[in-house]
């Protein structure tokens, strides 16, 4: 995998209400994610992944402290190129579904491209391969409120990746699947981790899960408690264990870089060739993914999409 | 997102709560109707005086009367009571017109002719050859390049020695003539009295003197008609001749003159015969009375049409105040998914625009249906005597120009819901239950 730097925040801190109903959800949060890293963030319930995640995904915006996206200081992005980035280089797999109940499922995963302006044709193309891939293809004209709670879940995955988003936030995945279902969704999710080098973000309570994760970094009280390297994943990499339990958010922990890997092996080679022959990487000709070498999943495009 | 699917899900947004939507689309179907309605008829109304403008000309040719005289006309319309300036000794404060504001008149730069005309009565008119007698209102023939609107023969010539009268077309088919062209040169009588001699006459019949006038025109039916009868100088002379048999010369004088004139400089002159003390009224004045009164009915009916629509906007901004509010989780998910605000607040402002568009289609379908009919109606009713009168007219431009405003208000009146859907923050609205 890339050795570069996709997401870090510094002192990130989220607080909810005023004066006395003023709660802080994050209190100075500091950490790095590289790219075609995959992260499984794990905790008690309330102890502010959900809210991690939204920050980190740019839905919300921190109360204090910064974001970087590929070094680059989020809260500085205009509005435009956030809601490209939400479009169409994140795809988010939200706690509570948040579906269009009364709109058909195939319409529901469309809703991205629609967004998006892709054509009629070419973005029910694509939903229906993505519906394909959760399994859920014969289900593409029910109403999206008929399902069940797992097939919602799987709708929502295929929503995510619809888009060949560059990074997936998935928040509680499998909380409402049976093991098999849930080590199926486990297998989409990490074959575009490891196939196509897609950055994986995961909030989980399932800690089979969470192992098969190269980091796991564990939330309490709105504080990193730990942060280390997945005990299953096969990697000559030590296991590291870093206590960050600290007092002063506004200290940056992520000063510190990871640069100890990686010889540019020939499958990383290969992704960037593919990169840089994808022309609507950059469709809004803002830049921003000139300088980033994220891999496009071939693999979800219908074929004759393009 | 592509034009297309923005303007398909607006209607699909609409069909969700299709009560609520039917019932705002019906308020600003209502204000339509009227507007568009009473648009119709503003252009039926043009549209007919312009075409009697058109057929008649007349730009050039005015009516006039001593300004005094015409004043005592308006004092008997009215109530109003007026302190009394004492006339110069030598301003004309009778019903006649003087030879002194004939020779002043002839000089006015741009007045081509003025001819002044005594006052003539009738009683009657017949066929030579017929018994049937027919009230007559006798008027003089103009002069200059008014155009009568004829449906059939000539103008009367003013100069001519003989006795040349224009009758109206439906005189001429109670007379016996079903087509115009049958009553062409045709011999009519005219029964004049004489003044003195009804006063000692034993039955009316014998004071009455009946002149030979040949027919030379056929008046259409229009405004013009209005004027009945029109007789050429002489035969007009004759009358006058008739009436005042045995009467002192000095009691008939002209009463009314016409005048033939640039027409570029009607206003002007109208002016200057003010000043010389004769009132002077154009076809254009006449005709404007009617327009006069259509457009104070028009006005009354088109505030009304305001009035409905600004309430319309008011319901199209609550309907979708409500929508914003049910569909919060779903502006969220759509922003959470990459939809601009801007896209947000045009999803929004196009249903508001759609419920204008659809409450003025319906508004246009009904006023064309309704105005058809009315046009029937009053065709055979009110307005039989001018069938050139289309009370109601629509015209493409006038119906595209009305949906277009209604549209512009709806807007203005979605921007409010548009803009408060797309101020909404991605994760509060999915938070919102
Ligand atoms: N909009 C909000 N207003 C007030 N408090 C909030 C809001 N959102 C989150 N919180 C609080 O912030 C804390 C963290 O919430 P968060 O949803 O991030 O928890 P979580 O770790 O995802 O929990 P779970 O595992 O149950 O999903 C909770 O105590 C929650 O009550
Ligand atoms: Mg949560």
């Amino acid at each position: 995998m890339t050795n570069q730097t996709l997401l870090s925040t510094h002192g990130l801190r989220k607080s909810y209400g005023k004066r006395d109903a003023k709660f802080e959800a994050l209190r100075g949060i500091n950490l790095e994610i590289k790219q075609g890293e995959s992260v499984a963030i794990v905790g008690k319930s309330g102890s502010g992944k959900s809210t991690l995640m939204h920050l980190l995904a740019l839905l919300d915006r921190p109360t204090k402290g910064e974001i970087h996206l590929n070094g680059e200081n989020t809260s500085k992005l205009r509005q435009r190129k956030l809601n490209h980035l939400r479009n169409k280089e994140f795809g988010f797999v939200f706690q509570s579904f948040f579906m269009n109940a009364n709109d058909s499922v195939l319409n529901n995963v469309i809703l991205p491209l629609k967004i998006d302006g892709v054509g009629r044709r070419e973005r029910k193309q694509r939903a229906m391969h993505a519906l394909k891939i959760v399994g859920l293809e014969t289900k593409a004209k029910n109403k999206a409120k008929d399902l069940s709670g797992g097939q919602k879940q799987r709708v929502c995955i295929a929503r995510a990746i619809v888009n060949n988003p560059k990074v997936i936030f998935a928040d509680e995945p499998t909380g409402n699947l049976d093991s098999a279902t849930g080590a199926k969704i486990e297998d989409i999710l990490f074959n575009l981790n490891q196939e196509h080098g897609i950055t994986l973000i995961v909030v989980t309570h399932d800690q089979e899960l969470a192992d098969k994760c190269q980091r796991q970094i564990h939330i309490a009280d709105g504080h990193v408690a730990s942060d280390k390297e997945g005990a299953l994943i096969e990697d000559d990499k030590a296991t590291r264990e870093i206590e960050v339990y600290e007092e002063e958010p506004d200290e940056e922990e992520g000063d510190e870089e990871y640069h100890e890997d990686d010889d540019d092996d020939e499958e990383n080679e290969e992704i960037i060739d593919r990169f840089l022959d994808d022309e609507n990487a950059d469709s809004d000709g803002d830049g921003f993914i000139d300088n980033n070498t994220q891999p496009h999943i071939t693999h979800v495009k219908s074929k004759g999409s393009k | 997102m592509k034009a297309l699917d923005i303007i398909h899900d607006a209607n699909a947004n609409l069909l969700r709560n299709k009560m609520r939507s039917f019932l705002t689309i019906l308020a600003i179907f209502i204000g339509s109707f009227v507007i568009i309605l009473s648009s119709g008829i503003n252009a039926g109304v043009n549209d007919f005086v312009d075409k009697q403008m058109n057929s008649v000309g007349g730009d050039g040719y005015l009516e006039m009367m001593n300004t005094a005289a015409s004043e005592q006309v308006m004092q008997m319309f009215s109530q109003e009571v007026k302190e009394y300036n004492e006339p110069n000794k030598d301003e004309n404060t009778d019903f006649f017109i003087t030879e002194k504001q004939l020779e002043e008149a002839r000089k006015i730069d741009g007045v081509k002719s003025v001819d002044a005309f005594k006052s003539a009565s009738v009683e009657y008119i017949k066929l030579k050859d017929g018994d049937k007698r027919y009230k007559l209102n006798l008027n003089l023939v103009p002069r200059g390049n008014l155009d009568m609107d004829l449906s059939a023969g000539r103008k009367a010539d003013p100069d001519a020695k003989e006795y040349e009268i224009i009758i109206p077309q439906n005189l001429a088919k109670s007379l016996g003539f079903d087509n115009p062209e049958d009553a062409i040169d045709k011999t009519v009588q005219i029964g004049v009295p004489g003044t003195i001699a009804c006063y000692t006459a034993i039955k009316r019949a014998d004071c009455i003197t009946l002149l030979d006038a040949k027919v030379v025109g056929i008046q259409a039916p229009g405004i013009m008609a209005m004027g009945g009868s029109r007789a050429n100088l002489s035969l007009w002379n004759k009358i006058n001749e008739i009436n005042n048999e045995g009467m002192p010369a000095e009691n008939n004088s002209a009463t009314q003159a016409t005048a033939d004139v640039d027409p570029e400089k009607v206003d002007e002159i109208k002016e200057k015969l003010k000043d010389i003390g004769l009132t002077a009224m154009s076809v254009e004045d006449e005709v404007g009375q009617i327009k006069t009164f259509f457009d104070a009915v028009l006005a009354v009916l088109t505030i009304f049409g305001g009035i409905a629509l600004l309430a319309a906007a008011i319901g199209i901004i609550n309907t979708l105040l409500m929508s914003v509010q049910e569909r919060t989780r779903e502006i969220g998910l759509d922003k959470a998914l990459g939809m601009s605000n801007f896209r947000v607040f045009l999803n929004f402002a196009l249903e508001a625009i759609m419920l204008g568009f659809w409450g003025s289609v319906f508004g246009i379908a009904v006023s064309v249906g309704i105005g058809q009919a009315i046009n029937v109606f009053t065709h055979n009713g009110i307005l039989k005597d001018l069938p050139t009168f289309t009370l109601v007219i629509f015209t493409p431009q006038n119906l595209i120009t009305i949906t277009l405003i209604i549209m512009l208000i709806a807007l203005i009146a979605g921007v409010l819901p548009a803009r408060k859907a797309s101020k909404k923050d991605p994760i509060d609205a999915l938070r919102y239950e």
